[in-house]
């Protein structure tokens, strides 16, 4: 793998670039473009949707980056070692690069469970414990592009200052490892290892992470994984931009340039703009997943040319309103998703009233499809150097929340079935 | 009132099987061109499960069945009025089929009471006393506006012997004309009446005769698969077919495992609909024309072919049954996947049956087929008595030469 910068005015603008990945001996490299939205996904799979669902969202968008997690697919590992044509063939993607990270930035990952040897795996199977030995075999047998390396990172805001230090120590005692097994692993031999830089929100620890980052040899790894700020799931749309910001900038300033910066996790869009802004290249796509399962369809207006001065943000529809009940509109005027061509806001609503499975995948198609579009703004404003109007357009509302909570709307029976019973009057 | 006078449906049998009483046929209806025999999935909340409308188009699925007593729950008629109908609210344009609601009130609620007046239930939302009456299914489907809509039974449990059933069929006879009587968009949609008569063949040929007095477009055959003998279920099928006219479509409901729709095919008849193949999917298992594989043992673990080698669909085309046994039942996509697989084989198998009977072949489709279908054990009795009674012969021996072959 390879990363470029192709153009970065000032520090603050954010930097255009591409990273391009070697594909097998003759294929040619594929070209990313950063800022990246990496495709997240569980078990393999784009949640909700089959493989030829997501190709009718992603038509003209590729190629893209799969976020694979260790903790939706540990069990495939030994699969895997039996599948001669790779893991993004194996789970539907064929042709399609990928990454492979520890934990599923869609879920709360608990807090807890890290020891000197081992960090705490979460899977559907309950608490598992993986020490750097175990962590690098499973690597190998799932020969990833991309993957990170291994780190504490059960960090957050609230975390003292003793925990943050340990999951430095700990981190670092992890990737000695890594970093040495790395050039071993024969699999891994074409992978492309990621450092996962931790600290919480102390810039006294963050530094000496990217220290013990920055002592390895150039080529020994090739990018970075900002990690220990939340514990995933919907605690990263709830991030405080005023310490989030600064401990960001921070660590950015200290990296080298040469190397991607990856942040995973559902950072809100306006986060998203001011974290692209300092200078990080990828994220992915669980904002649009969280949405999705509260029953939320992303509606922000990232429209630059709109010419109507100040205009109101509404970031979600909220599909669980009984005002939807008839509202024969497409989740969002004029969009082209395939959601919003073919189904209105009363049949996601009606999908969501009789817990069909069909109203997620209509949801994710639409999520997927907005936050693809908001991407592809991203890079034409920056492209004209209007990053900053963009945000001015997200934040133009100051009453608009972005954060996403759980719904606990729990399906209320009584007061439906009318209609049945209306027509035996 | 209608754009056109064309009749809502048309139907003409295109080629028969010179052996069998199998037939292949071309249905136009309002909203599609269905080729029979069609397998018909069902989309009982206006959505089949996981599947998208363009996915279900890109299998060539010509129509989907749909559940008047749940749609006349949620969303309701009026919001289905207001939609322009379910075709618009669903945002599928192909054709579609609703039953009348009395079988799923009878077999869903236990409360349901049935007396000349109509089906009398208490809602499951509010516990309001409800009744279904002929008058207001069609009413409802009025409102649904499928292609096909079905008249409003007396069902019993298909088990049920003495009076009562001949009650019921005389009553389904009456109701018959209530619904033709309460029909307002005659014009759109077509009537199916039921027919009726449990498991004795003297009420099923009663009930024949009267139904076909009735101006209809199509015949249902109701009342079967219901934990019947399948003795008894071939044998009212085979009286049936013999007597509906050979010009009209007939419909037997809800039959859909593989071999009974080989066998059914055989007997005359053109339309099928199952829950089976969707609702298997969610289990984690795959239809073959072994039967099914559940994805969920560990021998599939580390299996890396497709579920099926000669299988097109998008889950064959894409997936190993190692990738889908680690995720089916743990990630909601599996479903999807599975589904689509599931209900593309059961289009797959009745089109193999339809060109089949094009090319006069379906004998010989029907032998290879119960030959895989049954690979190493014994053929049923009943399979071989009822392909029998329209002439098409199994070796008797095939059974044992594979068993051998196996051993
Ligand atoms: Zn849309």
């Amino acid at each position: 793998m390879k990363f470029v910068i192709n153009k970065q005015i000032s520090r603050d603008s954010g930097r255009l670039g591409q990273l391009l990945i070697q594909r097998g001996e003759g294929a040619g490299q594929l070209q990313l473009r950063t800022p990246l939205l990496m495709q997240t996904t569980k078990g393999g799979s784009i949640p909700y949707l089959s493989g030829n669902v997501f190709e009718y969202v992603s038509k003209e968008q590729q190629p893209l980056l799969l976020q694979l997690t260790l903790s939706t697919m540990d069990q495939m590992a030994e699969s895997l070692l039996q599948y001669p044509s790779g893991l993004s063939a194996y789970v539907g993607y064929p042709g399609y690069p990928n990454v492979l990270l520890f934990r599923d930035p869609c879920e709360t990952t608990p807090s807890g469970g890290n020891d000197r040897d081992v960090v705490p795996l979460y899977t559907r199977h309950g608490k598992g414990s993986i020490t750097a030995q175990r962590y690098m075999e499973l690597m190998d047998s799932f020969a990833p592009d991309l993957y990170q390396g291994l780190c504490d990172a059960d960090t957050n805001a609230d975390s003292s200052k003793k925990r943050v230090q340990k999951s430095v120590d700990r981190t670092e005692r992890f990737m000695d490892y890594c970093y040495e097994q790395h050039g071993k692993l024969d699999r891994l031999s074409k992978s492309t290892l990621l450092a996962p830089i931790v600290g919480g929100y102390s810039t006294y620890a963050r530094t000496q992470s990217i220290k013990h980052a920055r002592q390895q040899p150039a080529n020994s790894f090739g990018g970075y994984v900002l990690e220990g700020f939340h514990t995933n799931g919907l605690s990263a749309t709830h991030l405080e931009a005023s310490k989030l910001l600064p401990i960001v900038k921070h660590c950015v300033t200290e990296l080298d340039d040469e190397k991607p910066r990856m942040m995973c996790g559902a950072y809100t869009p306006l986060m998203i703009l001011e974290l692209v802004r300092l200078g990080v290249d990828m994220f992915d796509t669980s904002y649009a997943y969280c949405a999705a399962v509260n029953y939320k369809a992303l509606t922000f207006n990232f429209e630059l040319n709109d010419e109507n001065g100040c205009p109101k943000q509404t970031p979600f529809l909220d599909i669980t309103d009984d005002t939807l009940k008839e509202d024969f509109r497409p989740l969002v005027a004029n969009c082209s998703c395939l959601a919003c061509q073919k189904h209105t806001r009363a049949y996601v609503h009606h999908l969501y009233k009789t817990n069909e499975l069909l109203g997620p995948i209509l949801l994710m198609v639409h999520n997927l499809h907005h936050y693809m579009a908001f991407f592809e703004t991203i890079h034409k404003s920056m492209a004209s150097d209007k990053l900053s109007e963009l945000a001015k357009l997200l934040n133009a509302d100051s009453t608009a929340d972005y954060s996403i909570a759980k719904n606990v709307k729990v399906i209320n029976k009584a007061g439906m079935g009318k209609g049945f019973v209306s027509a035996t009057n | 009132m209608s754009p056109s006078k064309i009749p809502p449906l048309t139907y003409k049998v295109v080629a028969e099987c010179s052996v069998s009483k199998a037939r292949a046929g071309l249905m136009t209806l309002r909203h599609s061109e269905v080729d029979t025999p069609v397998f018909m999935p069902v989309g009982t909340q206006g959505t089949l499960k996981g599947v998208l409308p363009d996915q279900l188009i890109e299998m060539n699925c010509q129509i989907l069945l749909g559940n008047t007593y749940h749609l006349g729950m949620r969303p309701g008629i009026e919001t289905l009025r207001r939609a322009g109908g379910l075709h618009s609210f669903m945002g599928w344009p192909r054709a579609i089929l609703t039953d009348s609601g009395g079988f799923q009130m009878v077999s869903l609620l236990q409360l349901a009471e049935i007396d000349e007046h109509g089906v009398k239930f208490r809602s499951p939302f509010d516990n309001s006393e409800c009744m279904l009456t002929p008058e207001h299914s069609i009413q409802i489907q009025n409102a649904i506006g499928a292609d096909i809509m079905m008249q409003l039974d007396d069902v019993v449990k298909t088990t049920t012997t003495g009076p009562r059933v001949e009650e019921a069929m005389e009553r389904t006879i009456r109701w018959v004309d209530r619904c033709i009587e309460a029909h307002a968009r005659d014009d759109d949609q077509s009537l199916f009446p039921i027919v009726q008569g449990g498991l004795e063949t003297p009420l099923r040929e009663r009930c024949v005769s009267a139904l076909i007095e009735r101006r209809v477009r199509g015949f249902a055959v109701g009342g079967l698969s219901g934990g019947e003998s399948k003795d008894d279920f071939w044998r009212m099928v085979h009286v049936c077919t013999d007597r509906l006219p050979r010009d009209k479509p007939r419909y037997l409901m809800g039959v859909g495992f593989a071999a009974d729709l080989v066998v059914c095919v055989a007997l005359g008849i053109d339309m099928f609909d199952c829950v089976f193949p969707t609702r298997t999917a969610r289990f984690g298992c795959a239809l073959v024309d072994r039967g099914q594989l559940n994805l969920k043992q560990q021998k599939y673990k580390h299996d890396m072919q497709p579920i099926d080698k000669e299988c097109e669909c998008s889950t064959c085309l894409r997936y190993t049954r190692s990738y889908l046994h680690h995720i089916a039942t743990n990630e909601s996509v599996s479903c999807s996947l599975l589904s689509v697989h599931n209900v593309a084989y059961q289009l797959r198998l009745m089109r193999g049956m339809r060109e089949a009977v094009h090319r006069n072949e379906f004998p010989q489709f029907v032998r290879d087929f119960m030959a895989r279908h049954f690979e190493g054990e014994p053929l049923p009795t009943w399979i071989r008595e009822a392909l029998a009674a329209v002439h098409i012969e199994l070796p008797p021996d095939i059974v044992d030469e594979q068993a051998a072959a196996q051993s």
